[in-house]
């Protein structure tokens, strides 16, 4: 069992070697004809790429040797209990702790900070996402336990978004939509994904590509509507108080 | 050094905490000890492999992206940036781990209907069109509402022609492609971009749109060979 872990490490050192090789050739070709950055520099930039390849093929190693096999054997298990809906619970769980672990949501919830002038602090963000996130995959679970077509979720989820697109402005609409990538980091596609297809795949009568995945779909549209609401409260309190402005002076003028 | 400590931080912030709760639920289905060792030595693997990973884009992938960012502006020409923009978009989103992971998750569970690396190609095709639509939008200053709700509609339509078992794998795969190694450097390119042009362009929305191309790309392989 632990050996098997091992096995297949060479394909993927080739499979990684073989993914990384577009872009590094075309870095070389950059350094050739555009840049000319000196030696070290660029020795440098290889050395980035090196460790970009140790670092993938361990990492996959990981995933594809211990995280997948037991994911989907954790919710198959899961899925074949006369309790089945326990994978909601654990689906909400493990959606809020790989959530708040999130370094790109960190990111996110500066750019939010930022683009609010302050006034959408990163404590709000953070627990509206990290909410949002648990409940999508609580959601997903749902939906693999009774089996809903995924667009049944997603167009009415869309169709709010676009709704609050007409009163949101531009930048928080992209920040939005940039958002809703950074949810879905490694954790979720390998471990929670895999928990997912296993327990579309330990539930009678479910099938594992309709109901296994769509996951990473749910996943995404949160961090959008969060975001989105955000701005449209934002929107009409930045409003609120540039009228306030509007009024000062004139108060102001009378000290 | 410090930023290294900090990576280091970040890495087992978001690995311990899942491994635990695993492993918790390992313990009280009473799974076999042998799992629970095979479970944590991944754990070990994906600990150590992202923080290589992660340091490695730092100072191989960004500083490109950047630089490259900054080149594309200048050559002036539009059809040679959106050329460039797509074929970086078509080489990052090959080399994404995020997205070799859910390719052979649907190779392993559609039992090879679906090979690895024709869904690798068609999200990449995805990417690259679509990075050079988000350059396009930036040079022309389309407001990116449009361009969004464009793309969606597309997509929703799209999803009623596409094979049902096609349709949940092409929304997963829009998010899968924002990942650790798509994201950074199209977040850097965008931003050498947008300041070229002046800087009053924000690049907020790349990653937005990049995400869409694969939906698509995906929808039309199923279009094209689904049941």
């Amino acid at each position: 069992m632990i050996l098997s872990f091992f096995n297949g490490f060479e394909i993927i050192l080739e499979e990684v070697a073989i993914a990384l090789s577009p872009i590094f050739i075309i870095v070389c070709l950059f350094q050739k004809f555009v840049f000319h950055l000196e030696r070290e520099e660029f020795a440098n930039i290889v050395k980035g790429y090196f460790l970009t390849f140790i670092g993938i093929a361990l990492f996959l190693q990981g995933v594809y040797g211990a995280f997948i096999p037991i994911g989907q054997k954790i919710g198959a298990a899961l899925g074949a209990l006369s309790h089945n809906w326990i994978l909601i619970p654990v689906g909400l769980l493990m959606g809020f702790v790989v959530i708040l672990a999130e370094p790109t949501v960190r990111v996110l919830n500066e750019q939010v900070e930022k683009a609010s002038g302050g006034y959408i602090p990163q404590k709000i963000m953070l627990y509206s996402i990290s909410m949002g996130v648990a409940l999508s995959v609580a959601l997903a679970m749902v939906r693999i336990l009774y089996g809903i077509p995924l667009v049944y979720i997603l167009i009415p989820g869309y169709l709010l978004a676009f709704f609050l697109m007409q009163y949101t402005n531009e930048t928080f609409i992209a920040v939005a939509f940039d958002s809703g990538g950074v949810a879905t980091g490694p954790m979720t596609v390998s471990l929670i994904m895999a928990m997912a297809i296993g327990a579309a795949i330990g539930i009678e009568g479910r099938d594992p590509v309709q109901e296994g995945f769509g996951l990473i779909a749910l996943v995404t549209v949160v961090p959008i509507l969060t975001v989105l609401t955000l701005g449209f409260l934002y929107d009409r309190l930045y409003k609120d108080l540039e009228d306030d402005d509007e009024v000062l002076p004139s108060e102001s003028g009378n000290d | 050094m410090g930023s290294i400590k900090e990576l280091l931080l970040e890495v087992l912030y978001s690995v311990i905490p899942i491994t635990l709760v695993i492993l918790l639920i390992q313990v009280l289905m009473k799974f076999p000890w042998a799992d629970v060792a095979q479970f944590l030595l991944g754990s070990l693997f994906v600990g150590a492999g992202l923080f290589l990973f992660f340091l490695g884009t730092n100072i191989g992938v960004v500083p490109i992206g950047e630089m490259i960012g900054d080149y594309l502006p200048k050559t002036g020409k539009i059809g040679r940036v959106l050329l460039i923009g797509g074929l970086l978009g078509f080489a990052i989103t090959v080399a994404e781990p995020d997205v070799q992971i859910l390719a052979t998750q649907v190779d392993q569970v559609s039992n090879g209907a679906v090979p690895k690396i024709i869904l690798i190609l068609a999200v990449a095709f995805g990417v690259a069109f679509f990075i050079a639509l988000a350059l396009f939008r930036l040079i022309k200053d389309i407001p990116i509402k449009y361009v969004l709700m464009g793309s969606y509609v597309t997509v929703f339509t799209l999803a009623f022609f596409t094979p049902s078992s096609f349709v949940p794998v092409a929304l997963d795969s829009g998010g899968v492609t924002t990942g650790p190694i798509v994201v950074p450097f199209i977040v850097a390119l965008g931003v050498g971009v947008a300041s070229g042009f002046g800087g009053r362009r924000s690049s907020f929305g790349f990653v937005g749109l990049a995400s869409v191309g694969p939906i698509l790309a995906v929808m039309l392989l199923g279009v094209m060979f689904g049941r």
